[in-house]
């Protein structure tokens, strides 16, 4: 037990310190940006005089180490600074982010309940045309980037069909207004992360199938079922976690676009919008969640490989 | 046989997209139709401001191939030389392995955001750029994964004995061993990089209007969908097409069937 708890300390300490490391890389990136923004939030034609004041109200004249500190500083107690225009980033984030992470937890989960369902199906007859279609229409799903997909798909359901919303409009709390506004963006972030990770969990099941205890559980009579589920999943849950896992960080980046095509009110939209403005707190913090939700997932994906690789040693 | 029938529709498309430029009927910026003009005078209609949607089809797909080819190569041989440097050396392998791990948590289409938005007169430089920096940790994996086991076989061991340099063993010893992998890796490299760069142009950021380009053609003519379909469709096809045929080409070239990288 004593041993699992450093195991699983070393792991957070290591996913914290990168994520430390990848915010420093993006607060520095930032400040090498040649607008900045005093001068993209004053009024165009401003004097040098208001832009330098307007530099100095928002603590753009110290030097950049010494504002990468003090942010650093308040980032563990939820204060992520203000924005150029003077709101707070963190409440800028906290309104929009449960929007993206609902798109992107439902995305996730979809991703990974039809790849498993898929690469099982594929598996369970190698060879054969049912593991042929689904793998080649993989193959073509993992190819496709997303306003691909998801263009051809408002026009084929929204437009022509008329199934369902092509844009999101919000209710009143800043909740997409109907359920349906969520399919076709959910669908449209997934498919490729499917494809993507349907065919890795097929190749990795195909590696177990080659296992001498499989062969051995396949002489004994067990059912292609049990076989599978019992000798055969267990061994490729590593490989399939590690997929998933790098799934997410294109499912969150893929919001960015996603989100502009549905007008969908997420984090993505605001990312945008503060590249714009040259806006770095709001980018370092954007981009502090959007890093931090991808190193929690990493992290759990480490503790599915630990834990399955204990398991069979 | 069936080999070079897997090559064949990547060839074709991609025959097509450079030679498209030469074979459009109409200039690319200039009006033949109405806005948004259903097929008719022009073979797929007008696109917003009434220009050839099929000659601004054929000129689309150049630079989108052109960008993305550079992409994939810079990726491919920065990687092969770093996978290979870190299999012989393992106190580079455990840097680039930490780099690779904090790369991982900047999206790609982030990183891209904060790359074209840093240096606004780059243009395709600054793509290129942030496309190289976001591919080359995921396909240095690749690189040293393969070339591990070739690292610690005897006759490498022999060769660095025997007094090699670095260099040596990594262009004459390692990497020639690596062609399959290699290859592979520029080929999904290459459906990423058309990925990255088609994503730029849909997000605005890399060509700018009103130079004919796939990706900004989808965007430019969403509103006009239900008018002429044809503005969205055939460069979302056109797309879809290039970057599913490289796919299968790439797969083709995988070391090891049935086994994904």
């Amino acid at each position: 037990m004593a041993r699992q708890l450093t195991l699983l300390a070393g792991l957070l300490a290591r996913r914290a310190a990168l994520l430390v490391v990848l915010l420093a890389v993006v607060f520095a990136a930032v400040e090498f940006l040649p607008g900045d923004a005093a001068r993209s939030t004053v009024d165009r034609g401003s004097s040098a005089e208001a832009v330098a004041q307007r530099q100095a109200e928002l603590g753009l004249d110290r030097p950049v180490a010494v504002r990468f500190a003090h942010w650093m500083t308040g980032v563990p107690t939820g204060d992520l600074g203000r924005s150029a225009r003077g709101e707070p980033v963190a409440d800028i984030i906290g309104a929009h982010l449960p929007n993206t992470l609902l798109l992107g937890g439902l995305a996730f989960a979809l991703t990974v309940c039809a790849s498993l369902a898929l690469g099982c199906a594929a598996a369970l007859r190698p060879g054969g045309l049912r593991d042929r279609t689904i793998s080649t229409t993989a193959t073509v799903a993992l190819a496709l980037p997303e306003f691909v997909v998801a263009s051809v798909l408002v026009l084929v359901l929204a437009l022509w069909a008329d199934l369902l919303p092509a844009v999101t409009t919000t209710d009143d709390d800043g909740w997409p207004a109907s359920p349906t506004m969520l399919v076709l963006p959910v669908l449209a972030l997934a498919v490729a992360q499917v494809g993507w990770n349907t065919r890795i969990l097929r190749a990795a099941l195909a590696d177990e199938y080659a296992a001498p205890h499989v062969d051995a559980a396949i002489c004994d009579g067990l059912s292609p079922w049990r076989v599978l589920t019992r000798h055969v999943l267990p061994g490729a849950l590593p490989s399939f976690a590690a997929g998933a896992a790098t799934s997410v960080g294109m499912l969150l980046g893929g919001t960015v676009v996603i989100e502009t095509i549905f007008n969908y009110p997420g984090i993505g939209t605001v990312i945008a919008g503060a590249v714009h403005d040259r806006d770095t707190p709001v980018i370092a913090g954007a981009t502090a969640v959007t890093g931090a939700a991808i190193a929690g997932v990493l992290l759990l994906s480490d503790l599915v490989r630990a834990w399955a690789t204990g398991r069979r040693a | 046989m069936r080999r070079a029938a897997r090559f064949a529709p990547a060839l074709i498309l991609v025959g097509l997209a450079l030679t498209g430029p030469y074979l459009a009927p109409h200039s690319i910026d200039a009006p033949v139709t109405m806005p948004y003009d259903a097929p008719g005078t022009a073979p797929l209609g007008g696109d917003q401001l009434g220009r050839d949607v099929l000659s601004r089809l054929l000129a689309g797909g150049q630079e989108l191939l052109l960008t993305s080819v550079v992409i994939a190569l810079v990726v491919t041989v920065v990687a092969a030389f770093l996978g290979a440097l870190a299999a012989l050396r393992p106190t580079v392998g455990r840097i680039i392995d930490r780099a690779a791990d904090t790369a991982m948590l900047l999206p790609t289409v982030l990183a891209l955001l904060l790359v074209a938005l840093s240096w606004p007169g780059g243009g395709r430089y600054a793509l290129i750029a942030a496309a190289v920096v976001t591919g080359v940790p995921y396909a240095v994996r690749v690189v040293s994964g393969a070339a591990a086991p070739i690292a610690a076989s005897g006759y490498v061991e022999a060769a660095a004995a025997g007094g090699e340099h670095l260099w040596h063993l990594i262009w004459r010893e390692l990497l020639p061993n690596l062609r399959a992998t290699c290859l592979n890796l520029f080929g999904l490299r290459f459906v990423a990089a058309v990925y990255i760069v088609a994503t730029a142009g849909f997000l605005e950021i890399g060509p700018q209007p009103p130079e004919a380009n796939w990706a900004l053609m989808i965007r430019e003519n969403g509103a006009g969908i239900l008018l002429n379909p044809w503005a969205v469709i055939a460069p979302s096809l056109a797309i879809g097409a290039l970057t599913v045929a490289v796919q299968f080409a790439a797969d083709a070239l995988a070391p090891r069937p049935g086994r994904a990288t």
